[in-house]
């Protein structure tokens, strides 16, 4: 699709460009969508909160700056509504104010704040780099400066002269960091801490946006750093391809552990990024093989498309539960849904596209991502990189990372990995399935079978029950629907080949799906049942009934049980490390530097005073203080001494002494008054000899006088 | 002639009010003249400055006259200047009901601005001088204002590093006196090569000294230590003058002597340069640690001042066309948002008494007016888009980047974005505990008296209002400010 574009110059300094194509058409009518839908079930979930106009004023700020980002033709643009979106979405985590809430808001926050301003900086240098923002634009630059040329197509000499390292490094370094930006807001392995805190704590319309839309913004610019700018760099899409196996892997796993309904689908969400990390990752390393790579491009935009989608339903549906129930763990939960079918139809068809069942939306993405692996595992086992093209291809690549780039039993791990984290994702949902809609409460079950009949509004039932209809539509036919959505999309993503038509349906592709699910079963039969439960205990033991044993009380099995077992075995190997970085890695040393710099800050502060001060110290020192002023006449002395001695004793006997007075030594007054006396001498005495000269000089005179009428008379 | 009017005008009503028997006693009078003069400056500002040209004031010798002239930089320091002023006036009128003495505040007030505007439209480098010791002292009364111990201590405190900095400049000042023909602004520089043929090293030693000694006034280490001293002991809206105007009159003062008397060329690539890029990048990341550590609110803002100037000062030290549109755009926006900061922080001292960050909890239920153009001038401080302070730090940091100072290229952007997150750090979570101070928050005081809801006085949220918009419009439309700084860079650089 050709798409329209608006320049607005001068808005921001840059100005701000906004295009029309393809994914982003698709995009903006995705947002439209849930914005839509989870606004409608906010009518009824918002009901008993105080401060609705806050919610909504942020809740639609946040979809005016999530469409702008999504509809950015230059990153600056981007950047702008990006920074705008983390702010205004910050509103929804801290929106109840419970300390819970205001914790993972203060994570989200500064995960937000940090990721922004790493990948401002990333903005800089590669603006330095290619002197353009704008997303047609970077993809050739940057193709030209990977290539080594002293210019750009248009004749352009590279910049970043100057700069710390050559071009290609500086590329490198910006692309870097403006993975981490984005991958922040991603969610994508080291930094999807605030994830599973910030979601279980936001309104659920919030959480299915936060966590449906909201995240791939950060795609969006995953995308655009991985496939615009390092399209075909095998170095990169390795980068990218691992990141995304261990999110997937580790959200996953922490889901299936996880006992609280929305945490464990804010988990969920973090290993669905994974597998859209993988899919991009994969589409380089396939375009670096010099293969078309549009079955990946196309299986992680189409996972991106169903992911959000999936995730509207599911989050909608935790909002419906937790708005009759006002709470989450699955222990407090579980049985809510029987005899609901509305909620049921709606959670089921949720599940069912995100464990990848076939003739659900969720199974074709994960096809086309599983199918991406294959054929690159299938390349290198027909030695297609062997000789002298790996040779060739080696050169954009760091060496030692030629071996595992090459090695066919890499990607054949790989391959498992992604099966085996699609077999987890069958197991979580399950259980949370099980747990919702299969397991009785054991004491409050009458109370909930009540409110079958008025647990969800119409208008909120209606807008659920659309949007979960809209999966199986998706999934069962994915040449009519999805096919044609992909068609849209794979244009942003530079893919490159001719899409030839997948039956989705074969007994090959089905395979790959089936075996998913037997994982899935089986470690729902053999890991959640056996380890992840427990019998129930104690006085809720309801006559010996059948379903007492099926139902553990979690927090007991996490707490006390099994946690300790489990972080030293299989989970122990990630978990523990994590948790250590998690907690320390960056912790510490922020405390160290903050603790060192602001000593010696402050050192720098009183630098100038401490110089004036220690001057005065030492070589500018004041001269003392003259002592008290007891020359005077020795009679001063006396006579002082003894007013002094006089005065005391009378206060003594008179008993008027008072505390506190200061008193004033006599001896002072009468060296003050002695003082007086001698300059009135002195001034006595000067005036005195004063009239004398006056009077020597005028007996002279008239000496003179007559002496000299004398002589003249003579 | 019209030029001597906004300089005389307000410094003669200054003289008036602080003289007038009957100011004291009627604060009508006091008000309604001091508003008038201020509403009437900015209008002979607007007309001196449409009307440009120059003047000769006085002729001391053959070589030293004061005389004024306006060109660009005088045009966009004077037109911010009045503005501003006139802002803070109408808040002070509300602000310092509170206080004692409101006509000697008035009085100085006036006076300052007079001396600002001779500042700004001095053309040449003694009359910058004479202005610029005349600003010192006349601002010296608003410090003082509270005549408690404290402020007389920061007022002197202020008095001497002001002095020391001036003193050291005045040396840089004689020496150039002696070498150059004449000491009138000229864009590009007034030295030719011949001038300084065997003195370089005592031009590039003279040109240290001057920035140092000026940058004391802009706050940068290491003669920074007055401001924290200073502006928390000063009323709010002698603060945020200080703070937003007096600190950019250091930095005019930079810009003349680098770029219209010595010359960026000269400057380039000499050591001189490297010390002051050091010096500048040192006092952006100190100021914002040492705020992140400050508890109580106004010494926080003004701790932040010495960081945001110096990143202007950053700017203007790299001697390139970018970044010098980051430092002039920064100067504008700085003085805009920190005005903004301190007006709420006086509007919150004012009406609750609050002057530590923790006591401020739950501060959205007493004025979220305020507080929330609290929230947008501290969003434009960080750098967050839309607003203004992000144009300017881009501004700064591709200036940087493409400035071929070698290490400092990059350094430079990451020293500047640490201090953006301590930005956020130190100004966010004032908002926080304010809007969302808990679910089960219950603030004793705010009930018992009668607190929520109490925004202040019109006369002080209207100037707050008015500048968070302008910090937010700034951003958004910066188009027209940033192509006048183009231009000015255009002609010195």
């Amino acid at each position: 699709m050709d798409g329209m574009e608006i320049l607005i110059p001068g808005i921001c300094g840059m100005g701000m460009h906004l295009k029309m194509d393809g994914f982003r058409l698709v995009y903006t009518l995705i947002a439209v969508l849930m914005w839509g839908v989870a606004g409608a079930f906010s009518r009824e979930y918002m009901a008993h909160y105080k401060n609705k106009a806050r919610y909504y004023v942020f809740f639609w700020a946040t979809f005016l700056a999530t469409v702008g980002v999504f509809l950015s033709a230059d990153l600056y643009t981007t950047f702008i509504f990006f920074e705008i979106m983390s702010f205004t979405s910050y509103v929804w985590v801290a929106f109840d104010e419970k300390t819970d809430s205001l914790r993972a808001a203060e994570t989200y926050l500064a995960v937000a704040v940090l990721g922004g301003m790493v990948m401002l900086m990333g903005l800089f240098l590669l603006h330095n780099v290619l002197g353009t923002l704008n997303m047609d634009e970077i993809g050739p630059a940057a193709k030209a400066v990977l290539e080594g040329k002293e210019t750009f197509g248009n004749g352009q000499a590279i910049c970043g002269a100057g700069g710390f390292a050559s071009p290609k490094v500086q590329l490198y370094t910006a692309g870097g960091l403006m993975l981490f930006g984005f991958g922040a807001k991603a969610g994508c392995f080291p930094l999807h801490i605030w994830l599973p805190k910030a979601h279980p704590v936001a309104p659920a319309p919030a959480s299915a946006l936060l966590s449906g839309i909201l995240t791939k913004a950060g795609v969006f610019g995953v995308i655009l750093v991985s496939c615009v700018m390092f399209g075909n760099d095998g170095g990169w899409g390795l980068l990218i391809t691992g990141l995304g196996l261990v999110t997937m892997f580790l959200g996953a796993l922490l889901a299936v552990f996880s006992v609280n309904l929305k945490r464990t689908l804010a988990c969920s969400s973090v290993s669905q990024i994974g597998f859209i990390m993988t899919g991009i990752g994969m589409s380089c390393l396939l375009s670096w093989a010099g293969e078309g790579n549009l079955l990946a491009v196309r299986g992680a935009f189409l996972h991106m498309v169903n992911h959000s989608l999936i995730k509207l339903v599911l989050f909608l549906c935790a909002g419906a539960v937790f708005m009759n129930l006002h709470q989450l763990e699955l222990n407090d939960i579980r049985g809510f849904g029987r005899g609901k079918p509305a909620l049921c139809f709606c959670f089921l068809m949720g599940a069912l596209g995100i464990g990848g069942i076939p003739l659900w939306n969720g199974y074709v993405s994960k096809t086309l991502l599983h199918e991406s692996i294959v054929e690159y595992a299938h390349l290198l086992e027909e030695g297609a990189l062997a000789g002298a093209k790996a040779a060739e291809m080696g050169q954009g690549v760091p060496a030692m990372l030629l071996p595992i780039l090459t090695n066919p039993a890499v990607w054949k791990a790989a391959e498992w990995v992604f099966l085996f984290t699609g077999g987890m994702t069958v197991a979580y949902m399950v259980k949370l399935f099980v747990a919702l809609f299969v397991d009785r409460h054991p004491v409050r079950q009458a109370e909930f079978d009540e409110m079958s009949s008025h647990y969800m509004k119409p208008l909120s039932r209606f807008v659920l029950m659309g949007a979960a209809a809209l999966l199986p539509v998706l999934g069962a036919a994915p040449h009519l629907t999805m096919d044609r959505i992909a068609d849209l999309g794979q244009g942003f993503f530079q893919g490159t080949g001719h899409a030839h038509v997948i039956a989705f349906f074969s007994l090959t592709n089905l395979k790959g799906g089936l075996i998913s699910i037997g994982i899935g079963a089986v470690l729902y039969g053999a890991v959640i049942r056996q380890f992840l439960m427990k019998p129930e205990t104690g006085a809720e033991k309801d006559g010996g009934r059948c379903y007492v044993n099926r139902w553990p009380s979690w927090l007991d099995l996490e707490n006390l049980v099994y946690r300790p077992v489990l972080q030293v075995a299989l989970p122990g190997i990630c978990g523990a490390v994590f948790g250590v970085l998690d907690r320390y890695v960056i912790s510490v040393p922020l405390k160290v530097f903050m603790a060192a710099s602001s000593v010696a800050c402050r050192a720098m502060d009183h630098m100038t005073d401490g110089l004036v001060v220690l001057m005065r110290k030492t070589v500018c020192r004041q001269l003392p203080e003259p002592k008290a002023h007891l020359e005077g006449n020795w009679l001063a002395h006396v006579l002082g001494g003894m007013v002094d001695g006089i005065r005391l004793l009378w206060e003594k006997v008179s008993g008027k002494r008072r505390e506190g007075q200061v008193r004033i030594s006599a001896v002072h007054h009468f060296i003050e008054r002695e003082k007086q006396m001698k300059h009135t001498g002195v001034l006595v005495e000067q005036s005195f000899s004063f009239g004398l000269i006056l009077f020597c000089i005028g007996l002279c005179l008239t000496l003179g006088y007559l002496l000299a009428v004398f002589y003249q008379g003579m | 002639m019209i030029l001597l009017l906004p300089v005389v005008c307000p410094i003669l009503a200054g003289i008036l009010v602080l003289a007038g028997k009957v100011f004291r006693k009627d604060r009508k009078s006091l008000i309604g003249v001091s508003l008038a003069v201020l509403v009437l400056e900015a209008g002979l500002t607007a007309w001196a400055l449409t009307s440009g040209g120059s003047l000769l004031v006085w002729r001391l010798t053959k070589q030293m006259d004061v005389s004024f002239h306006v060109d660009d930089i005088s045009r966009l320091f004077a037109a911010l200047t009045a503005a501003v002023w006139l802002l803070v006036g109408i808040y002070s009128v509300a602000y310092m009901s509170h206080e004692e003495e409101e006509h000697r505040f008035f009085g100085y007030y006036l006076i300052v601005v007079g001396v600002l505007m001779g500042l700004n439209f001095s053309a040449n480098l003694i009359t910058m001088y004479v202005f610029f010791e005349l600003m010192t002292l006349t601002s010296l009364p608003l410090v003082l204002h509270e005549r408690s111990r404290a402020a007389v201590m920061a007022g002197l405190k202020y008095l001497f590093y002001s002095v020391a900095g001036a003193f050291l400049a005045l040396f840089g000042i004689f020496f150039l006196a002696g070498t150059a023909d004449s000491l009138a602004f000229t864009a590009g520089g007034v030295l030719t090569d011949g001038m300084i043929a065997g003195k370089e090293g005592l031009l590039l030693a003279s040109a240290l000294c001057m920035i140092v000694g000026f940058g004391a006034k802009a706050g940068m280490f290491p003669l920074h230590g007055w401001l924290p001293t200073a502006h928390p002991v000063a009323p709010a809206c002698a603060s945020a003058v200080l703070s937003g105007l007096i600190t950019k009159a250091g930095v005019l003062a930079v810009i003349r002597v680098v770029y219209f008397i010595i010359g960026p060329d000269r400057l380039r690539g000499t050591w001189v340069q490297s010390v002051w890029i050091l010096l500048a990048l040192m006092t952006v990341f100190m100021g914002s640690m040492l705020a992140y550590k400050e508890p109580v609110l106004k010494k926080r803002l003004a701790y932040s001042t010495v960081s945001q100037v110096s990143y202007v000062m950053f700017g203007l030290s790299l001697l390139s066309p970018v970044g010098f549109v980051g430092a002039l755009s920064h100067v504008v926006f700085h003085s805009v948002i920190k005005h903004t900061l301190f007006l709420a922080a006086g509007a919150i001292i004012v009406t609750t008494g609050w002057t530590r960050v923790e006591q401020m909890r739950g501060l959205g239920r007493v004025m979220p007016l305020t507080l929330g153009c609290y929230t947008a001038a501290s969003l434009a401080l960080i750098g967050i888009p839309p607003f203004s302070g992000f144009v300017s730090k881009w501004y700064l940091a591709s200036g940087a980047l493409s400035s071929g100072t070698g290490i400092w290229s990059w350094a430079g952007p990451a020293v500047l974005l640490v201090s953006a997150l301590l930005t956020a750090g130190y100004l966010l979570p004032l908002t926080i505990q304010g809007f969302f101070p808990g679910h089960d928050f219950k603030n004793e005081e705010i009930e018992k008296r009668k607190l929520a809801g109490k925004e202040p006085s019109l006369w002080m949220l209207g100037p707050i209002g008015v500048l968070a918009a302008a910090a937010l419009l700034l951003g958004c439309f910066p188009q027209s400010l940033v192509s006048m700084i183009e231009s000015i860079a255009a002609i010195v650089l």
